[in-house]
């Protein structure tokens, strides 16, 4: 029969967790508050400290202090160690009780948590210091890649073993949402942080140009899923229904929404690359997929909301409830503003400017954050075993942060439509666009500093919650919960084979549905509109096999709750499958084949180290290198006389990682390269020339009165590393850019007489440096030619630079590329005169 | 929604339910057409089986009906164009509109006039003096030097100065119009190196005559020879 044994929960772990959560988010708004202020303000990218030192110090920028590198810190702060502590929090306190065990090792337990925080101070001191890999989200350097990716690996171990050691039959929704997201964070974070190390602090990702887009944005809009979105909708099954005292809404709503928001998520991942020259047949799956994600993201959300019927007043005097129902509403209002952006003619407007910011702060201050909240002071007194110090204090932070966040939301929704109206504006007749890009940026001012504001409060609203859950906390005594449970005996549990859960009806019906579904996508003409019908046949078939199962596929589903690794099997399977029908096709076909008449030319070596300088700087938070397929894209930054200057393919495909941004806080870049300066071996002059670059990185404001870049006067100091460039060059051909041969004089050479080449030019137009004016002549050439200014000019000045490849025809059909299945259509009399 | 579980029963229901003979709680339920609780509870949490709301399905079943049209038109019938087609089409009526504003404008300027009329209007030199300002300053300095003040010293700026009294491209007006609409000429090495972008994709030709005329009246003198009534 069965037995009782009595358990005692590691809430250890959960408050530190909690704790940390709590320090690192007080760290990670307060960056963000900095980087918010700094684009209303140069000044605060550390000019303001010759201010508040009272001139001690002098300069018009500190490099670690730039917005560049304070925005990746920024993000990587709020999203891994504010909401990944949090969801570590809620995830440890809600699985042990929900498996009536307490979590499997503790030795697993402290090593996630003191890795897990020392990955986070490693990545504090990385990030500013300007050592990153460039991709959004994924800036870290591949050391602590390797690291994060052991600590997920020991987490899962944890996790996963817990749920072996259970004395629950069955898995609670919850904990379908943390599989879901253990199995899909380590998908993504081992694909998309593959990299060739060319020293211990430097790599390259072995994606590059689209596919490094592709890849990104598949990681980076599934962290969004898979790190903010499904932990906290697990979190929100548990502690809602325990913070309103009733019961889930709809378990066959949970079931619906889990499956179809898994699988529908991941495909999704190309709507941050509309109306770029991603292949259209990506974009159109990013499109479709995001709008059928708006009813999964919502099932979600009316779980939570309806949950709360009848409970209503406790909105009134709960502040967790009061947090959590803000929270829930800010979630369904980003997940339907989402879809919004998604579809291509909106996201023509939204995409490159704060419209976005303001959408995922939507999500980030309004779901992540009240969340976060509502989890904090619901689990603070039962953990200290007290009540919470003050609930007034943590009304006062709901107000404050609410009005925060609106704020927010409201000033970037306005900066970026009005933006983005601007920058689409042509004058009378047409034929030229109405406003410069600094115009539009001028015109937003005043919004960046409502954001800023909305920001602040904010922030001072998660300092009240920080305190009041400090008095809490030292007003009670920390206590481990105890638990009276019954052993669940072995007999069953976990026991139906792999292939008789997997072999079954539902699965049958949903897999072979799903195959045709992608059949369709792939197969060329008639082929593919026999799948589709197949596919809808499989579908109706599955409708009457479920009608006439007279519940067998419920029990079936029971049966999988049952059985943890079948389960976890089938989400594997069911967010493996939108990654692969993306990137396998662009891995195996988009290389050579598809670089549309335009191929990049090579980097020399200086405009190698250039580029690095670029993605140090963190330059692609607020450049983009992408002339969208858009009429005002092209008017404003394409060359005149070019019917198709928007960019082609080919045009960045050496590059690692790729650089189209994603944010135009500045103009585009893509066309700031140019040709060959007569008479020079390598030295290139683009739109602009070197000594206008010479001033702009000396005070930005001087030649683009208005703009509220940071000044750069360290890398008039600071020495290019040319040394570091042989073996970078040797990394490069291994992952696929055709270099010439070089030795290692050969290459220090060139990049020599490029330097010198520049510098050259500099001298010849008269530069000279405000801080050392006595320093000139070819003193000054020396100190410039081994700067970090001629190689990041070098490869400012090549930017863009292709070659012209005869015309490739129209792609062959090609089972991988849907595009070439479109009927064949005439060529509009227009492209006959492009060139 | 239209359900709306009735929360005394329901803890009927559950109270009957712990009573191990009575009827299985989902199946009562079921039988009875109400709210079904399911019987099993996870650390005190219960769950209802409510049907998922028509409109929330139907908004799924949209989207799904919607790809299926998108996908079919898009690539089976041309009936939506494709990006390029729809940039390049557009971008070539802008070039024409361009053209054609560039011949009206060169066949109502010349030299003569872009001294005696244009640059002889305050109005137009104004305007012209607004472009100059937003537009050339970066490279050609506010007062035309190509220089600017830093450190106490005259640093240099990227352009040419313009009040030198050299003009490279040559000194005709209507040289200086046809040299800022098409940027430094391609067979130029440029000044350093550096070429000046063709203005003309930016600004009409009336602000580019406009820009001349500012020109010529801060250096009045290069271009007397050209003002109306004067044989050159």
């Amino acid at each position: 029969m069965s037995t009782t044994t009595t358990i005692t929960y590691d809430d250890t772990s959960v408050r530190r967790f909690m704790s940390a959560s709590i320090i690192w988010g007080l760290v990670g708004m307060l960056v963000g508050v900095i980087i918010a202020t700094q684009l209303s303000w140069w000044q605060m990218n550390g000019k303001f400290i010759e201010a508040i030192s009272f001139g001690a110090f002098k300069g018009d920028g500190i490099s670690f202090l730039t917005f560049g590198r304070l925005r990746p810190l920024h993000t990587n702060a709020v999203i891994f160690a504010f909401v990944g502590n949090m969801v570590f929090a809620g995830i440890y306190y809600s699985t042990q009780r929900l498996c009536k065990v307490r979590m499997a090792s503790d030795f697993l337990s402290n090593l996630h948590f003191w890795g897990w925080q020392l990955i986070i101070v490693a990545a504090a001191i990385t990030l500013p210091a300007g050592l990153t890999r460039g991709k959004e989200y994924a800036e870290l350097i591949w050391p602590i890649n390797i690291a994060v990716t052991v600590i997920w690996v020991v987490f899962a171990i944890n996790f996963f073993w817990t749920l072996a050691k259970r004395n629950e039959p069955s898995l609670y929704v919850a904990l379908w949402f943390y599989i879901a997201t253990i199995v899909t964070v380590a998908m993504l974070y081992i694909v998309n942080h593959l990299s060739l190390p060319t020293s211990l602090t430097h790599s390259y990702p072995i994606f590059g140009g689209l596919q490094d887009g592709l890849v990104q944005w598949w990681y980076g809009h599934n962290a969004v899923a898979f790190f903010l979105t499904t932990p906290v909708l697990g979190i929100m099954y548990y502690f809602l229904p325990k913070a309103a005292n009733k019961p889930v809404y709809s378990y066959r709503l949970s079931i619906v929404h889990f499956w179809s928001l898994v699988f529908i998520y991941i495909w999704a991942g190309p709507h941050h690359l509309l109306n770029t020259d991603l292949p259209r047949w990506l974009q159109n799956l990013g499109m479709l997929f995001s709008l059928m994600l708006w009813a999964p993201s919502w099932g979600g959300m009316l779980n939570g909301l309806l949950t709360l019927r009848g409970a209503w007043a406790q909105l009134r005097t709960d502040p967790v409830i009061k947090f959590f129902v803000a929270g829930i509403t800010f979630y369904g209002m980003a997940t339907f503003e989402g879809p919004l952006l998604s579809i291509r003619a909106v996201n023509a407007l939204s995409h490159y400017t704060d419209w976005t910011i303001g959408h995922v702060h939507a999500g980030a201050l309004g779901w992540n954050g009240f969340m976060a909240a509502g989890l904090f002071y619901w689990l603070a007194p039962r953990l200290w075993k007290t009540k919470l110090w003050s609930q007034s204090l943590a009304n006062m932070h709901f107000w404050i942060g609410l009005v925060g966040i609106l704020l927010y939301v409201v000033a970037m929704w306005s900066a970026g439509i009005m933006q983005g109206l601007m920058l689409g504006e042509a004058n009378p007749g047409g034929a030229t666009l109405k406003y410069k890009f600094v115009e539009t940026l001028e015109s937003i001012h005043i919004f960046y500093f409502l954001r800023s504001v909305g920001g602040f409060f904010y922030l001072i609203g998660f300092g009240l919650c920080a305190f009041n859950i400090w008095k809490t906390a030292r007003s009670g005594v920390a206590t481990n919960d105890t638990a009276e449970v019954v052993v669940l005996e072995r007999t069953r549990k976990d026991r139906a084979g792999l292939g008789e859960t997997l072999i079954s009806d539902p699965i049958a019906h949903i897999v072979l549905g799903i195959a045709f579904t992608i059949l369709w996508f792939f197969l060329p003409p008639h082929a593919d509109k026999a799948a589709l019908i197949v596919a809808i046949a499989l579908g109706y078939k599955g409708v009457m096999a479920f009608r006439k199962s007279g519940g067998g596929w419920s029990r079936w589903h029971d049966s999988l709750l049952e059985n943890y690794i079948p389960f976890t099997i089938l989400v594997f399977i069911a967010v493996a499958v939108g990654g692969a029908s993306q990137i396998i096709p662009s891995l195996v076909v988009n290389r050579d084949k598809n670089i549309e008449g335009r191929l990049q030319e090579l980097y020399t070596p200086l405009e190698l180290a250039g580029r690095d300088l670029y993605v140090a700087e963190g330059c692609y938070n607020c450049h983009s290198q992408m002339i969208r397929t858009l009429v005002p894209d092209v008017m404003r930054y394409g060359r005149a006389g070019k019917l198709d200057d928007y960019s082609h393919l080919g045009e960045s495909i050496y590059d690692h990682p790729y650089q189209w941004g994603s944010k135009r806080t500045g103009p585009d870049l893509a066309r700031e390269g140019g040709e060959l300066v007569t008479g020079a071996k390598y030295m290139r002059s683009g739109k602009r020339g070197n000594d206008w670059h010479f001033n702009h990185f000396l005070n930005p404001r001087q030649t683009s009165p208005g703009s509220n870049m940071p000044a750069y006067p360290w890398l008039f100091e600071d020495k290019a590393d040319l040394k570091a460039l042989p073996g970078k060059i040797a990394a490069q051909v291994r992952i696929g850019v055709p270099w010439p041969a070089l030795n290692q004089h050969e290459i220090l050479d060139m990049a020599q007489v490029q330097a010198l080449e520049i510098a050259d030019s500099l001298i010849a137009a008269k530069v000279y440096l405000p801080d050392k004016p006595e320093l000139q002549g070819l003193a000054l050439r020396d100190q410039l030619a081994a700067s970090k200014f001629v190689a990041l000019t070098a490869y400012l000045q090549k930017i863009g630079a292709y070659r012209e490849i005869t015309k490739d025809q129209p792609a062959e059909p090609s089972m991988l590329n849907p595009d070439s299945h479109r009927r064949p259509e005439k060529v509009p009399a227009a492209t006959t005169q492009a060139h | 929604m239209t359900r709306t579980p009735n929360t005394e029963s329901t803890t009927t229901i559950a109270m009957s339910d712990s009573s191990t003979s009575g009827p299985k709680l989902g199946e009562y339920a079921r039988e009875k057409g109400e709210v079904v609780l399911r019987p099993h509870e996870f650390d005190g949490i219960q769950e209802y089986d409510q049907k998922l709301p028509n409109w929330w399905l139907f908004t799924f079943y949209g989207a799904v009906v919607f790809t299926v049209i998108y996908w079919t038109v898009y690539y089976h019938t041309n009936l939506l164009k494709t990006d390029h087609q729809i940039v390049q089409e557009a971008i070539s009526i802008v070039e024409k509109a361009r053209q054609e504003d560039l011949v009206k404008a060169l066949a109502s300027i010349d030299d003569s006039k872009l001294v005696s009329v244009w640059a002889a209007d305050p109005s137009i030199v104004a305007a012209g003096q607004a472009t100059y300002s937003t537009n050339c300053t970066a490279c050609h300095g506010a007062d035309l030097s190509a220089t600017m003040e830093v450190a106490g010293k005259k640093a240099p700026l990227p352009g040419l100065p313009l009040n030198d009294h050299q003009w490279k491209y040559g000194g005709k007006p209507m040289d200086l119009f046809k040299l800022i609409n098409a940027g430094t000429p391609p067979d130029s090495p440029g000044h350093n190196g550096a070429k000046m972008q063709a203005w003309g994709q930016t600004l009409s030709p009336k602000q580019i005559a406009e820009l001349t005329a500012y020109i010529i009246a801060k250096v009045p003198d290069d271009f007397k020879a050209y003002a109306a009534g004067t044989t050159n």
